[in-house]
């Protein structure tokens, strides 16, 4: 009742030629699209998160397969399933895979699954650093930034009804365009807010599940020693704030977090054992 | 003999980061704030940074030694051209995968824009991935393995 309600305000209030078809307007469709239009703009629920999420996985791991090494894969799955029992959101369905790829970057995607590049994590050199990296991710995960950024784009380039049944309707053609959107979304970027934001998480992340604190610091300082002209870190640069600019960002808001759990493990062995394939 | 040379470099691998002080930083005989302060190293100055222990860095620095607050460092060297390629390995995958980046003939692939921008779904590696994931009691006899204890550690408001 409420809805129609609201359906029959927004017919009279929209232009003069609407009021004189009305005995034309298919009333149910005009409910269900202040319905969707709803769906569009509230919270997305867990499990269209989720399944969101599997079908923009799909087309990540369809840009770079995962690395042929199941020991690896085990490794950096069971570092991140530890870091996400830490967090308020550990019962999501986590998985972490490492991506075939040259190129350094990492890449969050809703509902609970990560992914490193091989070449990012030959640029480590402890578990804490991968700790710091995969803890960063789970941020994103937890604050849902790419799930809403997702959810901004559908709003802004579909109908209202499009952007609701693309959002929680598997088999649409909107939903099609909304993954599409998902994934290219990784050449753009987040906010730079939300990267600022999952350094911080991260870093409290990592010092939860027991790990040296400045393991994110560290990468960032080994990224900073980069050529940011190198193709390999072309567009993690272009889609992240600067290396120097983060950890000035860091300093600046955790160096009490960071130096009161600056002295707990770094497993820099455990890390070069189970990674020694990718290398 | 490779051995012996192995030797040989690795002191001179143990120093092989440049680095420069991002602003004015004591040089610490110990890494601890009130250990005894060796030197002041103006912002800009040139170092050769070693290991890291805690948030502190082990450098040389004017002729002395010791440590350096490590978020003080920028690493990398300004001064001198860089490592890395310069676009010339970029060259080579447009060349292999055709300028669109999806012509791939050769298998090459990777992450780069075009790439994630024409990505098609690939079932059979999203069940792989599935499949190595781990689950909490595995991931916890994971940490315990390696004597990882849970804290509780509070976000920064």
């Amino acid at each position: 009742m409420k809805l129609l309600a609201l359906a029959a305000a927004l017919v009279l209030a929209g232009p003069a030629h609407a009021q004189f078809n009305l005995r034309d307007l298919n009333v149910n469709r005009l409910v269900d699209t202040v319905k969707n239009v709803g769906k569009a703009t509230r919270e997305i629920n867990q499990e269209d998160e989720i399944a969101i999420g599997r079908d923009v996985a799909a087309r990540l791991v369809g840009a770079a397969p995962l690395m042929p090494n199941a020991r690896v894969q085990r490794y950096v799955n069971n570092v991140g399933r530890w870091l996400a029992s830490q967090t308020e959101r550990p019962d999501l369905p986590w998985q972490f895979g490492v991506l075939e790829a040259p190129e350094v970057n990492a890449f969050a995607v809703p509902g609970g699954t990560i992914f490193i590049t091989r070449g990012l994590l030959e640029k480590m050199g402890s578990e804490a650093e991968l700790a710091g990296v995969l803890g960063h991710e789970i941020a994103h995960v937890l604050r849902k930034h790419h799930l809403k950024a997702i959810q901004k784009g559908a709003m802004a380039s579909l109908s209202g009804e499009a952007a609701g049944a693309a959002l929680s309707n598997v088999s649409s053609d909107a939903r099609h365009k909304l993954v599409s959107f998902g994934t290219e979304m990784y050449s753009r970027g987040l906010d730079k807010g939300d990267e600022l934001e999952a350094d911080r998480l991260g870093v409290v992340i990592a010092a939860r599940a027991g790990y040296d604190a400045y393991g994110l610091p560290s990468v960032l300082q080994t990224l900073q020693g980069m050529n940011a002209a190198d193709s390999a870190v072309a567009l993690m640069f272009k889609t992240h704030p600067a290396p120097g600019e983060r950890l000035d960002a860091l300093g600046k808001r955790m160096q009490p977090t960071l130096d009161a759990y600056a002295d707990q493990a770094q497993l820099q062995q455990r890390f070069i054992t189970e990674t020694k394939a990718s290398r | 003999m490779k051995f012996i040379l192995a030797v040989l470099l690795l002191p001179l691998l143990a120093w092989a980061e440049p680095a420069s002080t991002l602003r004015a930083t004591e040089l610490k005989k110990e890494p601890a704030v009130d250990a005894e302060t060796l030197i002041e190293l103006p912002e800009n100055t040139a170092v050769d940074a070693a290991e890291r222990k805690g948030g502190w860095v082990r450098v040389k620095a004017r002729g002395s030694e010791g440590w350096v607050k490590m978020l003080s460092l920028r690493y990398g060297n300004p001064a001198a051209a860089k490592k890395g390629d310069t676009g010339i390995s970029q060259m080579f995958n447009v060349a292999r995968t055709g300028s669109s980046g999806t012509q791939v003939t050769t298998g090459v692939r990777g992450l780069d824009e075009s790439q994630l921008a024409n990505a098609q779904p690939n079932p059979n590696e999203l069940a792989k991935l599935e499949k190595f994931a781990a689950d909490a009691n595995g991931a916890a006899g994971f940490a315990a393995k390696g004597k990882l204890a849970a804290k509780s550690v509070d976000y920064p408001k």
